[in-house]
């Protein structure tokens, strides 16, 4: 195994085999390829075993609670847009406990890169249904299989405004870093959802299930910049083909563009306004 | 004794009974008299039935009263419902076009402010009618009460201020025919020390003096108010507001941004109070520092959305599943809620600790006159250790050390990698489950807690020997104090014991203050939480409680009258 700056000396406590290596490998690659630093990243993360991943990275590192990545990366950009962050989350994370983020952030253009990864099972808390949890898998506490019908979040994402939405597979760790370093330099809400088995815990989609259905959408011609040929591959039935890849990239103005007072410089950069404030108090 | 009356507006929603109240307040508060005015309000728009308080005195006041001299009814129930608490020396004033019909008889004067408003060229002005009915009962000059309309109408163009300035002029020749007992002498000037201000908008301008830059915020009664005034002021300040999607993305945003050097501050009522507990306990555990006012109002769940209670002391003190240290405090008046805002936020960065702030829709839309003490002080001052930043990946985050706080840096500036995790953590931030590190992590943010206690007030004695001891909390402080003062002029040994300092306090200080004294409670909750925590710290208990948990304001009469039942039982 290679070494990189951002190794970290933490035992990694995923299972043997998990599809979380391939992506922490791609995150390092992504990373060295844009030549950035440890010091240059601010990881957040969320709950689950996703949601590990800053722990295995040498970078800045916010993790809190379950669900609410998305929220603590929308104060710190807010606080200093020009941190370079990229938010660890799960299948639960994101689309289950932080659903209601995930489509207020889409909203916001919030300009943070986000990484899904998409067992489509609990892991971390051994096993129990997702929000993309297929209807023919049981569990134990759901053991005719869920109850609710998946979730598709890459047309959730898309009919919600997402300005850039890829595909990736842990199985496809090139791809899946040139996704990463895209993701990462587009000025916008940029979401992966990443397909990655779950060893332990899902004995149907696994990696070689995932591995017969995958398809690169960079060999069939897709225009990543039309939106309803997007929503279409997004709709594709994953129990057929799994198209993996960009589905849609159109910037849009990001977040902070949208707040007058962060044109000139991030929030943190300001002085403390104390003359304005004096101003204000003794005009009452 | 000076002057002192009080004023009831009453009306439905809608019917801009505030603006009555505003204008009466602003040609008060020109001729250097005092106002204190309340609101009473439904959650609703339109319809029903509201009420706005005023008093006025010659004197500096601190509590409302609810038995008004001048009962102005803009509607037809208004009168029905408040005739009982209006003095015998009282006026009403009913509007002859609100469904009041018949004629002035003795202390009735029937006006019709729609009819007046019409002939001064629309409708639309009849509460200007109204404003200036009271006025001239009130005895202000007509050249003061036409200075504060056109001030008030200037922005809104001058057909308006002329209409206005006509209505007023209406009002004030109707108003100059009643007869009232108690007029004031117009003839002060306004003082420079003065401001009239209310609570919500002093909680915002604390924040802004002490450097908060990021307001998070999901819309809740009471403590909408508080960002709204905070809003007021965007474009003039390097601040951001976000509405969120809920109150668990707020706190959320808020210990984000204050991770990477913003102060930040969440403005809420009980029920959004409730679901950023995990964040709250996310901001203890990180040690990230952020405020979270909690305007109170009757609960649980929504309770009485537009009304006040002081209930949610305990459980300020004590949300979020274990134990991390925090401050909790609860202003007693607006110029004591900048203060204490100030602090709030300062503390907080100072012990990388969060700060609960108690207030509740009584103080955050009562409006006061104020000694103006509202200035910008050494609160602002940052304690993020620039030194440290320079130090790449040995820069521990939760470095232990002797008073527990450790160096803060902040992520991405320069070098030092900067790791918080809501996981027990590692002192390089990193989670650990450790059983030693996990002893010495807890023991770390215990160690702040000695300072932490020595920065707060134990609670202030008034006549130290007295009989007894009207003891409160937070917003009653005002009415507490009046009534007290009211008690010792009918020649009852009265005192008062008022904290607004209220965690983390100084259990063998508070025990060596009460021990000897008769505690009779006054609090606004059920079960007199106060008395309850000043017991679980001291092992002293109260002799009595006064305790309204009705969703109205404490008001000084009803405690006078309930220390007077105490004392005949």
């Amino acid at each position: 195994m290679t070494t990189s700056i951002f190794d970290t000396d933490r035992e990694n406590q995923w299972c043997p085999g998990c599809g979380n290596f391939a992506i922490l490998a791609a995150m390092k690659q992504a990373f060295e390829d844009q030549n950035l630093k440890p010091r240059d990243i601010l990881l957040v993360g969320g709950i689950g075993q996703a949601g590990k991943t800053p722990h295995y990275l040498a970078c800045n590192m916010l993790h809190g609670l379950h669900g609410r990545a998305l929220p603590m990366a929308t104060g710190a950009k807010l606080a200093n847009h020009h941190l370079n962050v990229v938010v660890s989350s799960g299948d639960g994370d994101c689309y289950g406990e932080g659903g209601n983020h995930f489509l207020a952030a889409i909203r916001r253009n919030l300009d943070i890169t986000l990484l899904v990864h998409n067992n489509q099972v609990y892991g971390l808390t051994k096993g129990q249904s997702s929000p993309t949890t297929d209807l023919a898998m049981g569990t134990k506490l759901t053991p005719g299989g869920p109850t609710s019908t998946p979730l598709n979040p890459l047309a959730l994402a898309l009919t919600a405004g997402a300005g850039f939405v890829a595909r990736g597979f842990s199985g496809a760790g090139e791809q899946l870093a040139g996704l990463i370093q895209e993701a990462m330099n587009f000025r916008g809400f940029a979401m992966i959802d990443i397909f990655q088995p779950c060893v332990s815990f899902n004995k149907i989609n696994t990696h070689l299930w995932y591995k017969e259905r995958v398809k690169d959408l960079g060999d069939t011609g897709h225009d990543p910049t039309d939106l309803p040929q997007a929503l279409a591959v997004a709709m594709t039935e994953p129990g057929t083909q799994i198209p993996t890849g960009v589905l849609y990239r159109k910037p849009g103005v990001p977040f902070q563009d949208r707040f007058t007072v962060l044109k000139d410089k991030a929030l943190t950069d300001y002085p403390f306004a104390g003359d304005q404030i004096n101003d204000i108090l003794s005009g009452i | 004794m000076g002057n002192d009356i009080t004023i009831l507006i009453g009306g439905k929603a809608g019917q801009g009974i505030q603006t009555i109240g505003a204008i009466l307040a602003g040609i008060c508060h020109d001729a250097g008299l005092f106002v204190f005015s309340t609101d009473d309000f439904q959650s609703r728009i339109r319809g029903g039935h509201s009420f706005h308080l005023l008093r006025v005195g010659s004197r500096p006041l601190s509590a409302p009263s609810i038995r008004p001299d001048i009962l102005v009814a803009i509607d037809e129930n208004t009168y029905d419902i408040h005739r009982e608490k209006l003095m015998s020396s009282g006026i009403a004033i009913l509007n002859k076009n609100g469904g009041n019909d018949g004629d002035s008889k003795g202390n009735i004067y029937r006006v019709p402010l729609q009819d007046l408003a019409a002939e001064a060229g629309g409708k639309i002005a009849s509460n200007t009618v109204a404003a200036g009915v009271v006025a001239a009962v009130m005895g202000a000059g007509l050249d003061r009460v036409r200075a504060v309309i056109e001030s008030r109408f200037e922005a809104k163009g001058e057909k308006v201020q002329t209409l206005n300035l006509a209505a007023v002029e209406k009002g004030y020749g109707q108003g100059r025919d009643i007869c009232f007992q108690s007029p004031f002498s117009f003839d002060g000037e306004k003082s420079p020390d003065h401001v009239v201000m209310a609570g919500a908008k002093a909680a915002a301008l604390g924040a802004l003096a002490a450097d908060c830059r990021f307001f998070p915020f999901y819309p809740m009664s009471p403590g909408t108010g508080i960002v709204t005034e905070v809003a007021a002021n965007l474009g003039k300040l390097p601040v951001v507001m976000e509405q969120a999607e809920d109150e668990i993305a707020a706190v959320n945003m808020a210990i984000g941004a204050s991770y990477a050097g913003i102060r930040s501050l969440v403005a809420t009522s009980g029920g959004g109070f409730s679901l950023m507990v995990e964040g709250l306990g996310l901001s203890g555990i990180t040690e990230t520092p952020m405020v979270i006012i909690n305007a109170q109002r009757p609960g649980p769940a929504t309770g009485l959305a537009t009304r006040t209670a002081q209930a949610d002391l305990l459980f300020s003190i004590h949300a979020s599943q274990d134990e991390f240290p925090r401050f909790v405090f609860a202003p007693g008046s607006v110029l004591d809620t900048f203060k204490t805002v100030k602090r709030a936020v300062m503390l907080s960065e100072k012990y990388q600790v969060p700060a609960i702030v108690l207030m509740d829709q009584y103080l955050t839309d009562s409006a006061r006159t104020e000694t103006n003490d509202f200035v910008v002080g050494d609160e602002h001052h940052s304690y993020i250790q620039d030194t440290e930043m320079y130090q790449g990946e040995t820069y521990h985050r939760y470095k232990i050390t002797e008073d527990g706080v450790s160096p803060r840096c902040l992520p991405c500036t320069p070098h030092a990698l900067v790791r918080v995790a809501g996981n027990e953590h590692t002192p390089d931030g990193l989670p650990s489950e450790e059983p030693l590190n996990r002893v010495a992590m807890v023991d770390k943010r215990f160690v702040k807690l000695p300072a932490m206690t020595r920065e707060l007030r134990l609670p202030s004695v008034f006549c130290n020997n007295s009989s007894f001891f009207l003891t409160g909390w937070g917003s009653s402080k005002g009415c507490i104090m009046e009534a007290c003062l009211h008690l010792r002029e009918e020649g009852i040994d009265a005192g008062w014991i008022i904290f607004e300092d209220l965690w983390p306090l100084d259990a063998q200080g508070l025990k060596d203050m009460l021990t000897g004294k008769r505690l009779i409670m006054v609090e606004g909750n059920a079960t007199s939480q106060l008395g309850t925590l000043i017991r679980t710290l001291t092992g002293i208990e109260y002799l009595a409680a006064i305790l309204k948990y009705d969703g109205r304001p404490i008001y000084p009469e009803y405690i006078v009258e309930r220390v007077k039942d105490i004392q005949a039982n």
